[in-house]
């Protein structure tokens, strides 16, 4: 996926003045970038949920134009979103079939439906007593971990994480972190937003930074370090 | 030592009575309601007495299925009294000039679709709040029907029309059947079908809905159309029960309508629909009316005592609700 000088306006603030941005199969990116950088509203343009006002997005070398995340998600693009997008009332297993729901007919196949949600949950290893519980009843981090599943479930080609750890248990960040890992031997590209900058060295291949709506910096793992990366968010790197 | 043990899974039977209790409180409340009334006077549970009370509240229950999805999406539409009133006086005109039945009952559902499509293409695309749409509706609407009547009822030739409104089939009024199939088709499509699904997701979390790929847009358009549809079938049935259309019909019903979906235990908030809950709310209602009726309490009251009641019965509803189930909701 390639990405070149997408740009956004809300109103009279700039989010965006002209990103570019490489991502390659089998690979993780780090974004990361202080508060209002612009971290989310690049994310949500690349998952088709923001317009972007200028720019292009190519994918495998065919430049394409998306009118919404429906379009995106043909595409094979899923983000997870920092609110994470459930609907409360539906059940968990509904949650993960969202708006891609199994039917016989206009009827729903909810029974089809619950075991695949196993199915996904044990694949993830995501422990979630009962599939059939509400998404109200469950607590931050379970949440957080259907947001994940139904974005890692079905085969993307990008995968778009926006802050995935923050509410999530030592044990289940070891676990999204391990999952990003698989993903990335599928093939998969990765984007990590995340301010738990330990995480990016332990799975990302490239971290870029973000600073004022525009990328500042792009580094190899290799060849960078934890205050090289902090010198980069808070904008003395190029002072 | 430290033991790792997994939490038990609690009773089967008191998760029912936690994700239900909603509908369970109406039903207790409903037939208190009915103990109440035999006891004050017997002629309450007389056969006769209770197919009545099924005649009358159909009209209601016909609308309060559809108004289930739209209050579910998270909307409104205040609107259906005065649709019911277009159509009711339309029916009659068009009866009298002449057109056959089957045809004017036909082009009044699609009048119904119609009003509704209008009212949500604004509230779904112009992102006007529904109550704004509805209320301009409520108004505009019934002005329409007193143009087109003069504000006089209109006499509707005697034919075979009026038996949607006074014809029985195996003893039951033809009303309460269209009544009863209007909820089972509205209970099957809420909660086994996708656009179902749809239309929680969409009240739920609209932006979430949309995010994923839901056309979140039509689908909160076309709950107006039902309600629209239902509005217009509420009509005939009315028209065709008294024999006679008039602008002035269904004054107040918008109120009745949403109070039955509300008590029933559908969320204002949006996102937790429940057909069963608004037949019997829709059924509550009637009861309390026909009630007060046999009890021989003056009219003047009767609006005053169903408010109360209404009023009683979502605090009481609200509180069981709150200490059973105590559902988080995202702010």
């Amino acid at each position: 996926m390639r990405v070149r000088g997408i740009r956004k306006s809300f109103g009279s603030i700039e989010a965006l003045r002209g990103v570019d941005l490489d991502l390659w199969p089998g690979e993780c990116l780090g974004l990361v970038g202080d508060n209002a950088a612009g971290k989310s509203t690049f994310t949500k343009i690349l998952a088709g949920t923001y317009l972007p006002d200028a720019g292009t997005i190519e994918l495998d070398g065919k430049e394409i134009a998306y009118s919404g995340p429906a379009e995106a998600r043909g595409y094979g693009v899923e983000m997870v979103y920092q609110d994470l997008s459930l609907c409360d009332t539906i059940d968990v297993a509904g949650n993960l079939y969202l708006g891609r729901e199994i039917s016989k007919g206009p009827f729903l196949d909810k029974a089809a439906m619950q075991r695949g949600a196993h199915e996904m949950l044990r694949k993830l290893e995501i422990r979630i007593p009962n599939t059939a519980l509400k998404v109200a009843q469950l607590s931050g981090g379970q949440r957080q971990s259907i947001a994940i599943a139904r974005s890692a479930a079905f085969d993307p080609n990008v995968l778009i994480l926006d802050e995935p750890t923050s509410a999530l248990a030592v044990a289940e960040v070891e676990a999204v972190l391990a999952l990003i890992n698989r993903l990335k031997a599928k093939g998969v590209a990765v984007v990590l937003i995340t301010h738990r900058l330990q995480d990016l060295f332990r799975v990302c291949d490239r971290i870029a930074v973000m600073y004022e709506g525009t990328k500042v910096a792009e580094r190899a793992i290799a060849e960078t370090n934890l205050e090289d990366i902090v010198r980069l968010i808070v904008g003395e790197g190029h002072r | 030592m430290t033991l790792y043990t997994e939490r038990q899974s609690g009773s089967r039977l008191r998760d029912f009575f936690e994700s239900h209790a909603h509908v369970l409180s109406i039903a207790v409340f409903l037939i208190a309601c009915c103990a109440l009334f035999t006891s004050i006077n017997d002629v309450f549970l007389s056969p006769g007495n209770l197919l009545n009370l099924l005649r009358q509240a159909a009209p209601t229950l016909i609308v309060a299925v559809a108004m289930t999805f739209v209050i579910t999406t998270g909307g409104i539409d205040l609107s259906v009294g005065s649709i019911i009133a277009l159509v009711n006086a339309s029916a009659a005109l068009l009866l009298r000039a002449g057109w056959d039945w089957p045809v004017v009952s036909v082009l009044m559902l699609m009048l119904g679709a119609v009003i509704g499509l209008f009212q949500g293409y604004f509230v779904a695309y112009q992102r006007i709040p529904a109550f704004i749409v509805t209320l301009a509706g409520l108004s505009a609407i019934r002005g329409i029907a007193l143009v087109l009547t003069g504000g006089f009822s209109i006499l509707i030739p005697p034919g075979l029309f009026l038996s949607i409104g006074r014809g029985t089939l195996f003893g039951i009024p033809s009303p309460a059947l269209m009544g009863l199939a209007v909820a089972l088709i509205g209970f099957i499509v809420l909660n086994f079908t996708v656009y179902g699904r749809h239309v929680c997701a969409v009240g739920a979390n609209a932006e979430a809905a949309r995010r994923v790929g839901i056309p979140a847009r039509r689908v909160v358009a076309s709950v107006y159309v039902w309600s629209g549809v239902a509005a217009a079938l509420a009509a005939l049935v009315v028209a065709a029960r008294l024999g006679s259309g008039s602008s002035n019909a269904a004054v107040g019903t918008e109120l009745d309508v949403i109070a039955a979906v509300v008590l029933g235990g559908t969320s204002l908030m949006g996102g937790r629909g429940t057909i069963v809950g608004t037949v019997m709310g829709a059924l509550t209602i009637s009861v309390i009316s026909n009630g007060l009726i046999l009890s021989k309490i003056d009219a003047f009251y009767t609006q005053i005592v169903t408010g109360a009641i209404i009023l009683i019965a979502i605090w009481v509803n609200t509180r069981i609700f709150d200490q059973v189930g105590s559902v988080r909701r995202k702010s």
